[in-house]
């Protein structure tokens, strides 16, 4: 098991280096090609809605911690803005709308961020966000639950 | 990978090649291109995205305000899209909003 850290500055949304940092574990993980996108797509909703929501204008640090093994990638992002679940998050209304070019914007980025997991967990510890994402290797990803999203066991 | 857009016209068709990741950092230089084109006749927006090798909800927003600014009379037509692109835009709907074709083989 390798273990890694990229620290986000504040007020910065992830870009090519949370890329890196999540490709750099996938290869030593073995995850597939389709797998390092949809990790890497998790983790920058997941961070991007940190830094513009949950901080917003006060800015904070995100941390994020990962891990290859045999098994997969786990990623542990954590945040000390207001608490909130992800999965509390339900775009499923604009999802079946005719347009979701109609309507308000956003909404779809922590839908696209579970739906690619294999697992995502969610605590809230000592006043800090605690977010777990989980690919597995041997998973073709995202299918684990019966509508395709990432459970919380 | 960064991120570049180049666009040309040609009688009321706008092009827009997408090169690179399409994220939140990103967003705002093409959100600025679509705002820039609106000032001129619009009847299609293509845009070649083979090259786009990343795109997250925050590029996905980029085609909502296109689709804001140009109206539903244009077209938006995106050529060339990869595939865990296309997962992207299929699974929140947005195939339903913009037409996906293959590259033209020259």
């Amino acid at each position: 098991m390798t273990q890694h850290r990229l620290r986000l500055r504040e007020g910065r949304c992830a870009g090519e280096e949370l890329a890196e940092f999540v490709r750099s574990l996938a290869r030593q993980a073995g995850l597939d090609p389709q797998q390092v996108y949809r990790l890497r797509l998790a983790a920058d909703e997941i961070t991007t809605n940190i830094v513009l929501h949950g901080y917003g204008d006060a800015g904070g640090v995100v941390e994020i911690e990962g891990e290859a093994g045999p098994d997969g990638v786990r990623l542990r992002i954590e945040d000390s803005a207001p608490p909130f679940d992800p999965h509390t998050h339900d775009p499923g209304p604009r999802l079946g709308a005719a347009d979701p070019t109609e309507g308000p914007e956003g909404g779809f980025g922590l839908y696209l961020a579970l739906r690619g997991l294999d697992y995502f967990a969610y605590d809230y510890v000592g006043g800090r966000n605690l977010n777990t994402l989980v690919v597995r290797r041997t998973s073709s990803g995202g299918t684990d639950g019966q509508d395709g999203r990432a459970g919380d066991r | 990978m960064s991120f570049r857009a180049k666009s040309t016209t040609d009688d009321g068709v706008v092009t827009i090649r997408l090169i690179g990741d399409l994220d939140s950092r990103s967003a705002p230089v093409l959100n600025e291109l679509i705002a820039e084109i609106d000032a001129q006749p619009v009847r299609r927006l293509v845009l070649l995205v083979d090259e786009l090798a990343y795109l997250s909800s925050a590029g996905l927003r980029c085609l909502v305000f296109a689709h804001q600014k140009m109206g539903r009379g244009v077209d938006i037509v995106l050529v060339g899209v990869r595939p865990e692109v296309a997962e992207t835009i299929r699974l929140t709907g947005f195939d339903r909003s913009v037409i996906m074709q293959d590259p033209v083989e020259t």
